[in-house]
């Protein structure tokens, strides 16, 4: 155990306690230095800005606060619309749709690579004043149904490709397909 | 604390109401039926996509509520028969092809056969599976042919033994013979190592 010895206590109280003296002309010479030095605002708050992205913190979650972190992760990642299969268009093996439709003014190529949207393919005139009509696409890999639209009214399925056998709609259509190999 | 919970909640909430907003294309009747069967289909991690295009199909042809739910419906439940089928890791692609396979009348056992004697992708050889039943070869005569060339034939081989079969048919020839002799000769290029699709350069005819 620590034994206390009162007289080396009282010795450094003694230390302790005897007034210091300080040059009188200490005061005055810090406030030079410091004048020397003029302020950087802008570099101090942008030092100060990445001193705090910078600074390494302790973040401190309950159980019930990191569930719910990871339940939004969650949420966020699997709520996302599934287009894995069909996130066709960007790259992919080019294939030519043609039709021949005699007195068309608008052809248009409609399937589930375009989300069936009739405004989003529009097919183009082989040559001029013929009824030759084509678009040119890129696919995936894959299994697509289509049909063509004539003057936003008329389906036409596409008679040099297989029928789409199961068509619920009473509108005829066909299928493409994009192999790998 | 309260805010946390709240989130919870929500995130919890999110997967049954995130509307896919392609969907808002569907009338008010076939919207949340559909919304409900694609959220199902998700739950159970079949594709969604071809669900969606399916509906998506039915509102641009402006088939009427019902229609598009039936055809929305009997499409998941084909999926799922189509999962059974060929197993858990089933590409989506792979999937909507044996899909229509199956709904073209080929047997879930072929499925799972071309499963096994096929390493690759089988979108191409169910799709020719189906193209062919839909020209009129008779189901079985179609499977025994896509069984025989699927172990070997490249894609672009499926493709143009597809065509054969379809160009004998157009000339005359009953479709159980014209699909005998396409994959005799579609056997004996796929044997020599021979590309059909190799030599093309140009954009692809579906």
């Amino acid at each position: 155990m620590f034994e206390p010895d009162e007289e080396l206590i009282g010795r450094v109280l003694r230390q302790l306690r005897r007034p210091v003296t300080v040059d009188a002309s200490l005061d005055a010479r810090v406030m030079e230095q410091v004048r020397r030095h003029p302020p950087r605002r802008a570099a101090g708050a942008a030092q100060a800005a990445w001193g705090w992205l910078t600074r390494p913190r302790t973040i401190r979650l309950s159980p019930l606060g990191a569930l719910a972190i990871a339940a939004v992760f969650v949420a966020v990642v699997l709520g996302r619309p599934d287009r894995s299969s069909r996130s066709t268009a960007a790259s992919g093996r080019e294939f030519a749709f043609v039709v021949v439709a005699p007195r068309a003014t608008t052809v248009s190529l409609v399937g589930d690579f375009n989300d069936w949207d009739a405004a989003r393919t529009p097919m183009r005139r082989v040559r001029q004043d013929e009824s030759v009509w084509a678009a040119v696409i890129p696919l995936t890999p894959g299994r697509y149904r289509y049909a063509f639209l004539v003057d936003g009214v008329r389906w036409l399925a596409d008679p040099a490709a297989p029928a789409a056998r199961d068509d619920e709609y009473g509108a005829p259509s066909s299928v493409v397909t994009v192999g790998g190999s | 604390m309260t805010l946390l919970v709240a989130a919870t909640l929500v995130a919890l909430q999110a997967p049954a109401q995130g509307l896919d907003p392609r969907l808002q294309r569907l009338d008010s009747i076939s919207r949340p039926i559909v919304t409900a069967l694609v959220d199902s289909a998700r739950a159970v991690a079949l594709p969604t996509e071809p669900l969606v295009q399916r509906a998506l199909e039915g509102a641009t042809k402006r088939a009427t509520a019902d229609r598009i739910v039936a055809a929305v419906r009997r499409l998941a439940l084909d999926l799922s028969h189509a999962r059974d089928a060929l197993g858990p890791m089933t590409s989506p692609p792979e999937l909507s092809a044996a899909a229509a396979a199956l709904r073209a009348g080929a047997p879930p056992a072929t499925l799972t056969e071309l499963r096994r004697v096929r390493p690759e992708s089988l979108t191409v050889p169910l799709a020719v599976l189906t193209d062919l039943v839909a020209s009129g070869v008779p189901v079985d005569s179609a499977a025994g042919a896509v069984l025989a060339l699927a172990a070997r034939a490249r894609d672009a081989d499926l493709v143009e033994f597809r065509r054969a079969v379809e160009r004998d048919i157009a000339l005359g020839a009953p479709p159980a013979s014209a699909t005998a002799a396409a994959a005799a000769a579609a056997f004996a290029a796929a044997t020599v190592q021979v590309n059909a699709g190799a030599k093309q350069q140009r954009p692809g005819r579906p």
